[in-house]
């Protein structure tokens, strides 16, 4: 291999001939193939049972998610102007392209069932606006006495009314948001103010901020490693061919994704992420060798260091690589499309940093020369083996000390333990907003005067079985559920479902008689109801409640949160009547992106702790292969496992949810941690054989990897510490918990591991033990 | 002055004379309406609703119809399914402008009510026909143009174009094939609002019953929501001579 490598220099131009023309073609790939999937329906797996169900129920019931637009009339809604605005928003959001004329919903045309004895009229609030005092009462009258407008469309106050305004997954652009944002900003006057939210609302200005934030923050990123790298490494050379690792590489691995047809996914702007931690330590690592190397054989030649460099460095890189990748590989057991690719394409970008470090890099040093050192001084009394006075003190004193890293430990992890118990999953879109940004006070504008923004749909299905739905037995019971989740849960606002509809006939049928605003207890009746509103109302609204042979059932429940403890609140109580449900034959199922996001973020925190346990199991294996030793294999996984712990730990103590980006940062956290391990490993395997005296291997360990560690730490927690001045919530978590994970990764490995490792003797030949 | 006059009188008779060889829009449109249908209609009615998913609603209505000159009254009972049996329902439809009036007998409720729509735009039954659709549009609230003639199903057809007087009806226009030997309306297209393709009728059977041509099958697809009904008549009789006293809400009650 090192003569491979060495061979390969006096082809340096070739070297990078071939990297540039390669790099060139994948530049130009990403430029023709590049997309970016912004549709979060593309990322569940199509075939899991809960959203393959989920998924019909929305084509059965045409469920989609609102937008909600609020008009605000602070001396109240029943005026001339405001009811003109309610109605002319209305039709202009009907008129929107992207917007099915039949999914937008207002006072303006939804139907009112009204009736006095003698005659049913399902009819409209109003057509013309009402001009007259009398018929501006009129109206309130009537939307008072209507439960099923009442608190849905008004607020109880009467100061605001909304409009729904259904869109399917994939219609929302940045181009729609603006132009319903223009639209509704036209209507607003002195008095009236316009509102806009809901989940598309809440989905779509997410997937526009976490990249526009992240594209602001990177270069800012990306300069200060620059200048901590150029700090540690003192050569504007090195520095700028270490960038060039990490940028090719990335410039790799999306290319890869792009020619062979995979679009960019939210998950994969965490492969720089990455890359950047890898190809920086790769980078630091080597210099330090060689700057090692030329400080202690001053006047060496280019060719002579670099090869050197080379032969001492090839093996730890190539180990640390294909861990970190196997690692990733791992990923691969997930259910979820974009967090395979994100293992695969992260492994791919690693061991594409292992090229460019042992290829690019060597290449770049023979043409550019070699960066300029200071004479080691060795006379100096170091105190120790080494040639650096700190590496010699702080790895004497955590010899010495070796119960203070070994307690530490243990304190900690006990603490992390204790803190990963507060640990809570969420699936919410709206906490990863500002308190104070627009979008979570207008949401919380609205919840406070109507049911909520979020939705649940509980699908009844009788399986097949036809006019199960008409039948009062299951009605009745299907509204005692209803009432039970509405009184118990303060975060249900609301609940509609076919029962509102013939109790409503019912009651208008019997002369408007709160008595009769119950399910009739004949089947007839029902029947009978239902047909009547065919022939008098809109059909098409009872194709959102019910089914067309009354076999299934879609019950809406209004929540004023999305976020997944609410949810799961709500299931809990809903799946408490699954019995009864059972006894008549009915199945319970649920739909909407609500419940999708749920059993999404379940889905894929399970995978991620499948694949954390199996990598951490991989590399272990795959370490203890390396160094021929189980031993060493298991002491190597002691970081990267009290990574993940305190990572963990951190999250449940600053509350901090579990969410598609902070699990995936486990498998980062274990990438980087094994760099760190494996580098140590290796050298201070060297040194033990060099010298067989593990007091000596420990000092120059620490003088040489211990240095490249912190240095590499030091430059990347610096770097991710730029993303704290985020203003999107999920970015600031990001580089806190990058950062915090660096840190204790090479924490870890300069404290514990040297620890476990000077304790166990390990690469130390038994008869030869000068320091015990 | 008199050579404007004769003029005048010239053009017009020109115009005449060509209206009689090439009848406007306006005319095929009013022969069509005028088609003579018989005074009275008895059938049977299997109206087939099929929604995007391909589920079928199936409802029997016996149905009689009279023409009473300004005014047209029905009455039909829904036979199945059984949950509705003998549900009744009326509906007086006027010459005038007058709103037509309706009425619904539930045996459940064992009362007879009164249901008033806003509209003639409402969908008859659930279907996706409207009351218009059905024959309730008046000749004078759109204006007819003819577009060309084209053969259709082998036969000779006026396409006619009738656009909405009231700039607010639900459709912004709609195209008739009309056959030139029956006037019978053999297919018509629909547009929404927004000038899009809605529905599309098609004529599928017209027999011969008692000399009077009467379309015992027709299909109503709306293509925008895949939404379909088809209406078949059977046991049709006309001018049997149903008494005027039939279309009462006591009838409804009981069953003819």
């Amino acid at each position: 291999m090192e003569n491979l490598l060495t061979k390969l220099l006096r082809y340096k131009w070739l070297t990078m001939l071939f990297i540039a023309m390669i790099s060139v073609y994948f530049i130009s790939e990403m430029k023709e193939n590049t997309r970016m999937e912004t549709d979060l329906d593309e990322y569940m797996p199509k075939d899991h049972p809960a959203f393959v169900y989920s998924d019909e129920a929305e084509s059965w019931f045409n469920i989609k998610d609102g937008i909600v637009v609020a008009v605000e009339n602070k001396s109240g809604i029943y005026n001339t102007a405001t009811l003109d605005t309610l109605k002319q928003l209305t039709k202009r959001l009907q008129k929107f392209e992207e917007i099915d004329k039949d999914d937008v919903k207002s006072l303006y045309n939804a139907d009112n069932i009204v009736g006095s004895d003698g005659s049913l009229d399902v009819k409209r609030f109003y057509k013309r606006v009402p001009k007259a005092e009398e018929e501006l009462q009129e109206l309130r009258k009537s939307v008072r006495e209507n439960e099923m407008v009442y608190g849905r469309f008004i607020s109880t106050n009467e100061q605001v009314a909304v409009i729904i305004a259904e869109i399917g997954d994939d219609v929302f652009s940045q181009e729609f948001y603006n132009n319903i944002l223009k639209t509704v900003k036209q209507s607003e006057t002195d008095d009236i103010t316009i509102h806009v939210a809901g989940r598309p609302i809440v989905e779509g200005e997410m997937a526009l901020l976490a990249p526009a934030d992240m594209k602001k923050m990177v270069p800012i990123v990306i300069l200060v490693i620059l200048i901590v790298l150029f700090i540690t490494l003192r050569s504007i050379k090195s520095t700028f061919i270490t960038l060039g690792v990490v940028f090719l590489s990335t410039v790799w691995a999306f290319g890869l994704m792009a020619s062979v047809g995979i679009p960019i996914y939210a998950v994969s702007t965490m492969i720089p992420v990455m890359l950047i931690a890898i190809g920086v330590a790769d980078g630091i690592h080597l210099y330090s060798h060689l700057q090692t190397y030329m400080a202690h054989n001053p006047g060496v030649s280019k060719k002579e260091a670099v090869s050197e460099m080379l032969n001492h460095m090839w093996k730890p890189v190539v180990m640390t690589s294909i861990t970190t990748a196997v690692g990733f590989i791992s990923l691969l057991t997930s259910e979820v499309y974009p967090v395979k690719y994100f293992g695969i394409f992260t492994a791919f970008g690693v061991m594409a940093a292992m090229f460019f470090s042992l290829i690019f890099l060597p290449a770049g040093i023979m043409i550019f020369g070699l960066p300029k050192v200071k004479k080691a001084n060795i006379d100096n009394d170091m105190e120790g083996h080494s040639h650096s006075k700190l590496a010699n003190s702080s790895a004497a004193w955590i010899v010495k000390n070796k119960y203070v890293s070994i307690l530490a430990t243990v304190v900690i992890v006990a603490i992390s333990i204790v803190g990963m118990q507060k640990i809570w999953i969420n699936s919410s879109f709206l906490d990863k907003f500002e308190k104070d940004s627009d979008i979570v006070q207008t949401d919380k504008f609205i919840n406070e005067n109507f049911g909520g923004t979020s939705t649940l749909n509980l699908i009844l299905d009788a399986n097949g079985k036809k006019d199960v739905f008409k039948n009062p037995e299951v009605l009745k019971l299907v509204d005692r559920m209803q009432q039970d989740v509405d009184a118990q849960l303060e975060v249900v606002g609301n609940k509609f479902s076919l029962t509102d509809y013939i109790k409503r006939m019912n009651k208008v049928m019997n002369s408007d008689n709160e008595a009769f605003n119950t399910i009739p207890n004949s089947n007839e009746m029902i029947a009978q109801y239902l047909l009547l509103y065919e022939m008098s109302g809109d059909p098409e609204n009872l194709t959102k409640v019910a089914d067309y042979d009354y076999a299934k059932l879609n019950i809406t429940f209004q929540l004023k949160k999305d976020d997944s403890k609410s949810i799961n609140a709500a299931l809990d109580i809903i799946n408490s009547y699954e019995d009864d449900f059972e006894t008549l034959d009915i199945s319970m199922n649920y739909a909407g992106s609500g419940y999708k996001g749920l059993v999404f973020t379940d889905l894929i925190l399970e995978g991620q702790i499948k694949s954390l346990i199996m990598s951490i199991l991989i590399i272990i294996i795959l370490l203890s292969l390396m160094f021929r030793n189980l031993v060493v294999g298991l002491i190597s996984a002691v970081p990267i496992i009290l990574t993940a712990l305190i990572s963990f730990g951190i999250m449940g103590f600053l509350n901090i949810p579990l969410s598609t980006t902070t699990a995936l940062l486990s498998s980062i956290a274990i990438g980087i941690g094994i760099d760190y391990a494996v580098h140590f490993l290796e050298q201070y395997r060297t040194n033990a054989a060099n010298y067989n005296d593990k007091y000596k291997a420990a000092q120059l360990t620490m003088a040489h990897s211990g240095k490249a560690i912190i240095f590499n730490a030091i430059v990347v927690i610096a770097g991710f510490m730029v993303l704290l001045f985020s203003v999107f919530p999920p970015n600031r978590e990001l580089g806190a918990l990058v950062s915090l994970n660096m840190f204790t990764s090479f924490a870890g490995t300069l404290t514990i591991m040297l620890v476990l490792l000077y304790i166990g003797n390990i690469f130390i030949k038994k008869n030869n033990n000068k320091n015990n | 002055m008199k050579t404007i006059k004769l003029i005048a009188i010239a053009l017009l008779t020109i115009i005449g004379l060509s209206a009689n060889a090439q009848l406007t829009g306006e005319q095929i449109v009013e022969k069509a309406y005028n088609r003579e249908t018989g005074n009275d209609q008895t059938s049977t009615l299997t109206m087939t609703l099929t929604n995007a998913s391909g589920q079928n609603r199936v409802r029997t209505i016996q149905q009689y119809t009279k023409d009473f000159g300004d005014n047209e009254k029905s009455i039909m009972f829904f036979q199945a399914p059984a949950d509705v049996k003998n549900t009744s329902f009326m509906n007086w439809s006027y010459d005038t402008d007058q709103a037509d009036d309706q009425w619904i007998y539930l045996p459940a409720l064992k009362r007879v009510k009164r249901i008033s729509s806003d509209s003639k735009s409402d969908y008859f039954m659930g279907s996706d026909f409207t009351y218009d659709d059905l024959g309730d549009r008046k000749l004078n609230a759109d204006i007819h143009k003819l577009l060309r003639e084209e053969t259709i199903n082998s036969k000779a057809c006026y396409v006619v174009e009738s656009i909405s007087k009231d700039e607010e009806y639900m459709y912004s226009k709609t195209i008739t094939w009309i056959d030139k030997e029956t006037f019978i309306g053999v297919k018509k297209e629909f547009y929404d609002e927004d000038e899009e393709l809605l529905k599309i009728l098609t004529i599928k059977k017209v027999e011969t019953i008692s000399g009077f041509q009467i379309i015992t099958n027709s299909e109503m697809k709306n293509i925008q929501k895949n939404h379909s009904t088809s209406m078949v008549l059977t046991n049709v009789k006309v001018n049997t001579g149903i008494p005027a006293s039939n279309f009462s809400e006591r009838m409804m009650t009981r069953g003819i």
